[in-house]
């Protein structure tokens, strides 16, 4: 498991308590993620805010106790290879300084340290040492050096009863083979750099929203109190701005809804008018986007108090601690301009670094905006591109807690089905001739189900993972690979098995289909729609598999036609235009007529199409013949 | 980042560049001759139609077909990378091309139109214009050659408090296109700090237009000025001494007219104009009054330039005008 956020934490537990063993790799000192920050989460259905800490930490206390979880902190994923079906990897701890069974957590380390550093855990908004621990209920319960900014001074090795402080430690470097992984290595907030015209970072009173969740956080800054950061003062007016990086379609910004801003903004809306009823909460929205229950939440809020107007900012200006937030307004279509005293922006949900560096160590593939691609968004969830890793949480796109924690128990099950009830793997995969093989590596990289892998300088093929198109066999050279149960003699004999006893003046018509053709044409049979006697089938995985050695073969031995038939919404349909196109071209270099062959797409419940692209074709060729 | 060239350059002609600030072609051939940019001007380039376009007295047909006579100029010469001084130059050119390219129906209609003229020979044929690789503000020119332009500073103007107005239709038009921001448009800060200087980098309306609008000024005086004065008035809190520009249109929209605002709202702003080119001249060591021309500007560039206790022989304007009017009379 690789992110000990709440997506990871849920899913190591889902494992555990099936009886996986199941290790937990975090790169920060801690686990719980994001969530241990957030503070309060809301609650559509009661209405109501509820403590994340308190939710969070049984599940983290679950998690610590339970014989099939090791968890490991301060570690990060440095290696992956696949080895039929299990994947090898190294992980690498970062030496933490302190010896975790002896450190009591009293804290009198921190008080003699002389470095002081922003703490991230408050966003940067109060200071800690560079001996520290990130809150108090942090698991696991010991202090952490930081080695960034330790001065290695010893002061804290003096103070330290326990003993426990070793400033000569060492990383270590664990190999570990596993069955499976999971990717739970969570998001980023936008960079407000990119976005000078909301002057963050300039004046101490436009914050994040996590931010303002510290700031409203009872273990935060100011104890819970809503305090503007640059004079302590209660706010008189908070203004939110919307969609912030989100939504937006011009250069850096993210074109996507990042999904929970809203709820966030509303969340926070609400507890400020619980307990600072007199401070005014405006939130510029651009679209309210909470369905389902969710809207019963926002309809509080507006009972609340809580205003709302259409528009996004675009530009925050200060003048003598005030600030002016420009919008238009654009359901009344006038420009506006808001004066208020602390204003929080609603960031982005950006992939973050861990994703996309354990996704290049892993070999998964990345959406256009760098979230771990799911292999089918609708009817494959959490499942990556490589068989056995899976993905939940906010690696895989924007979401909110509940649908992490819904997604991370996806994922378990995904691997339990995995680890627990086996794989059945269809015969049809390739193999290789390692004699021949020249690893050239054309077929790796032709390969999008990403079977294909050299390990030990041998080419080998993840049994798993092929689906046995035959793609790699148009790009080896080398004659090397083979598809098992569809070798080329195996396809030739069926080839002339079909066009057996062909009588002087009748015409046949080889129809090459894959499984969604197949049973296709079973239901042109069952519903009794008349094809043509000329065409005879063959199945194949894909049309991939289907060579100019095939075709002409076919033409050689007395067809009249091909027709090919596919799914077009598989990972390798792309090359199958391509292949089609080729095909054609050998036919012509060859005197055959390219018209003798046609490629169709293929649906399920649409074989009356295929019947009548049967009779068409067939139509077509007795026109060739005359 | 998109590739730049640095060569088979036509320096396209702006007719508010020559009418109005003939000093900045000047400046940008001083600029290209000593930083190895192989370009060429040729006097057959019509206007864009910008100007006339957005006053709704061309169409866009007219637009896009002398675009098209244009762009073959460019090709039949050898120098297909069309390199502009005006930002309405380089978004009226950049769309022009999208249409060549994409609309045959429009296409079709300006080869007729060249046909019928005559003009047979310059049939546009799709992508004889790429406007993402052969369009560009002479500002890209620069930035591409940022590292020559700074071995050859021989004038500091470090002292100077400077902040930039990056022109609309550079920046918000084509922003796909756009190199150093967009939202945080930094093109011209990044050239000033070539030649030595640090801008202010962000103030409040840095982005906001000039508020010339075309025919706006003309049309809207009122509102016009105001968002200009408004720009003027943050400059002026952030004590800004010069402003440089990227748009020929948005230079004359402050430089002209700072002194009627001043006159209006009863204050001084006392900011200098210069577009880009003329500061990179000038830090280069150019003449003011040969090379700059600053003697077609409203707001006299003489004070900046004493400061500055150059050679050149400085003319009083003041002086040279009372001197013209006492000869009048």
């Amino acid at each position: 498991m690789i992110g000990g956020g709440i997506s990871g934490i849920s899913a190591s537990l889902s494992l555990a308590r099936q009886g996986i063993k199941t290790c937990l790799i975090e790169e920060q000192p801690t686990i719980g993620g994001a969530m241990v920050k957030v503070g309060k989460l809301f609650s559509p259905e009661k209405l109501v805010e509820e403590c994340a800490m308190c939710l969070l930490n049984p599940l983290v206390n679950e998690a610590v106790e339970h014989q099939n979880i090791g968890i490991l902190t301060n570690t990060t994923l440095k290696s992956a290879e696949r080895r039929s079906g299990n994947f090898n990897l190294l992980i690498e701890s970062k030496p933490r300084m302190v010896i975790e069974d002896r450190c009591i957590s009293c804290g009198s380390c921190a008080e003699v340290c002389p470095v002081e550093v922003k703490d991230s855990w408050n966003e940067g908004m109060t200071i800690r040492k560079a001996i520290y621990k990130p809150f108090a209920q942090a698991v696991p319960d010991v202090y952490t050096i930081d080695l960034e900014n330790c001065k290695k001074c010893g002061k804290c090795q003096d103070v330290c009863r326990m003993n426990a402080i070793d400033l000569e430690m060492e990383g270590e470097i664990i190999p570990m083979t596993v069955g499976s992984v999971v990717i739970a290595t969570g998001h980023k907030t936008f960079d407000m750099a990119k976005r000078p015209e909301y002057s963050y970072g300039r004046h101490e009173d436009i914050v994040t929203q996590m931010e303002l969740a510290r700031i409203m956080g009872v273990n935060g800054p100011t104890k819970g109190k809503l305090l503007k950061p640059s004079n302590n003062k209660v706010p008189e007016r908070v203004v939110m701005v919307q969609c912030v990086g989100s939504r937006d379609e011009k250069p850096g910004g993210r074109k996507y809804c990042s999904k929970v801003c809203c709820m966030v903004a509303i969340k926070h809306a609400n507890v400020i008018k619980q307990h600072y009823p007199d401070t005014d909460v405006i939130i510029c929205y651009n679209d309210m986007r909470t369905p389902g229950m969710y809207e019963k939440y926002f309809k509080y809020a507006q009972s609340n108090g809580v205003r709302l107007i259409r528009g996004r900012p675009g530009e925050i200006a200060e003048k003598n601690g005030i600030f002016t937030v420009r919008l238009e307004d654009t359901l009344s279509k006038e420009p506006l301009e808001i004066e208020t005293d602390l204003v929080v922006l609603s960031t982005a949900m950006e992939p973050s670094k861990g994703t996309i560096d354990v996704s290049g160590i892993l070999d998964v593939g990345l959406t256009e905006e760098l979230f771990v691609k799911e292999k089918h968004s609708k009817i494959k969830p959490v499942a990556t591109e490589v068989e056995g890793i899976f993905v939940c949480g906010t690696a895989q796109g924007p979401k909110d807690i509940t649908d992490s924690i819904v997604q991370a128990n996806a994922a378990a099950s995904k691997v339990s089905e995995l680890i627990n009830g086996g794989v059945e793997l269809e015969p049809f995969v390739a193999s290789i001739d390692p004699s021949k093989c020249k690893l050239c590596r054309k077929c790796i990289d032709v390969c999008k189900y990403k079977a294909a892998y050299i390990q030990d300088e041998v080419l080998t093929v993840d049994p798993i993972s092929c689906t046995g198109c035959g793609a790699c066999l148009w790009e080896c050279n080398n004659d090397a690979i083979e598809i098992m149960g569809q070798t080329d003699e195996q396809i030739m004999a069926m080839i002339t098995g079909m066009l057996k006893d062909k009588k002087p003046h009748e015409n046949r018509i080889i129809a090459f289909l894959d499984s969604v053709g197949y049973v296709s044409a079973d239901n042109i049979g069952i519903n009794k729609i008349d094809v043509p006697n000329s065409i005879r089938i063959i199945k194949i995985p894909s049309m991939n598999r289907i060579m100019p050695k095939h075709v002409l073969h076919a033409f050689k031995m007395g067809a009249d036609g091909i027709i090919m038939g596919e799914y077009p919404y598989n990972l390798m349909y792309s090359r199958t235009k391509e292949k089609i196109r080729g095909l054609k071209r050998e036919l012509l270099k060859n005197n055959i007529n390219p018209d003798r062959l046609v490629f169709y797409k293929v649906y399920i419940p649409y074989f009356r199409g295929l019947a009548s692209k049967f009779n068409e074709f067939d139509g077509k060729i007795k026109c060739l013949e005359n | 980042m998109k590739f730049i060239p640095d060569k088979d350059i036509l320096l396209f002609k702006s007719c508010l560049v020559n009418v109005e600030y003939p000093g900045i072609e000047s400046s940008t051939s001083y600029i290209f001759d000593r930083i190895d940019v192989e370009y060429y001007v040729d006097e057959r380039q019509s206007c864009c139609t910008g100007l006339g376009h957005y006053y709704d007295l061309f169409d866009q047909l007219s637009t896009t077909a002398l675009a098209a006579r244009n762009f073959q100029i460019a090709a039949e010469t050898g120098h297909k990378n069309i390199a502009v001084m005006c930002a309405t130059c380089y978004a009226i050119l950049k769309k022009s091309a999208n249409i060549l390219n994409q609309n045959e129906e429009a296409r079709n209609k300006v080869n007729k139109i060249l046909d019928d003229s005559n003009l047979e020979k310059m049939e546009y044929n799709t992508y004889d214009m790429d406007p993402v690789k052969n369009i560009f503000h002479v500002a890209e020119i620069f930035f591409n050659k940022r590292d020559k332009i700074s071995s050859l500073v021989k004038v500091d103007l470090s002292g100077f408090r400077v902040a930039t107005h990056h022109a609309c239709h550079y920046c918000k038009v084509h922003y796909n296109d756009t190199i150093e921001g967009v939202r945080d448009p930094n093109l011209i800060d990044s050239l000033a700090a070539a030649v030595g200087v640090e801008t202010i980098g962000w103030y409040d309306h840095k982005r906001v237009t000039c508020g010339a609008g075309f025919r706006q000024r003309f049309t809207n005086k009122e509102v016009s000025l105001a968002v200009t004065a408004e720009k003027l008035h943050v400059l002026k809190e952030n004590e800004v001494e010069i402003l440089l520009h990227m748009c020929p249109n948005c230079q004359m929209q402050f430089d002209r007219y700072q002194p009627y605002i001043e006159n209006k709202l009863e204050t001084e702003f006392n900011i200098f104009h210069l577009n880009i080119s003329q500061f990179i001249a000038l830090a280069l060591g150019a003449d003011p009054y040969k090379v700059l021309g600053i003697q077609t500007h409203t707001v006299p560039i003489e004070p900046l330039l004493k400061r500055l206790k150059l050679p050149f022989n400085i003319v009083d304007q003041k002086e040279n005008a009372k001197a013209e009017k006492s000869l009048k009379n």
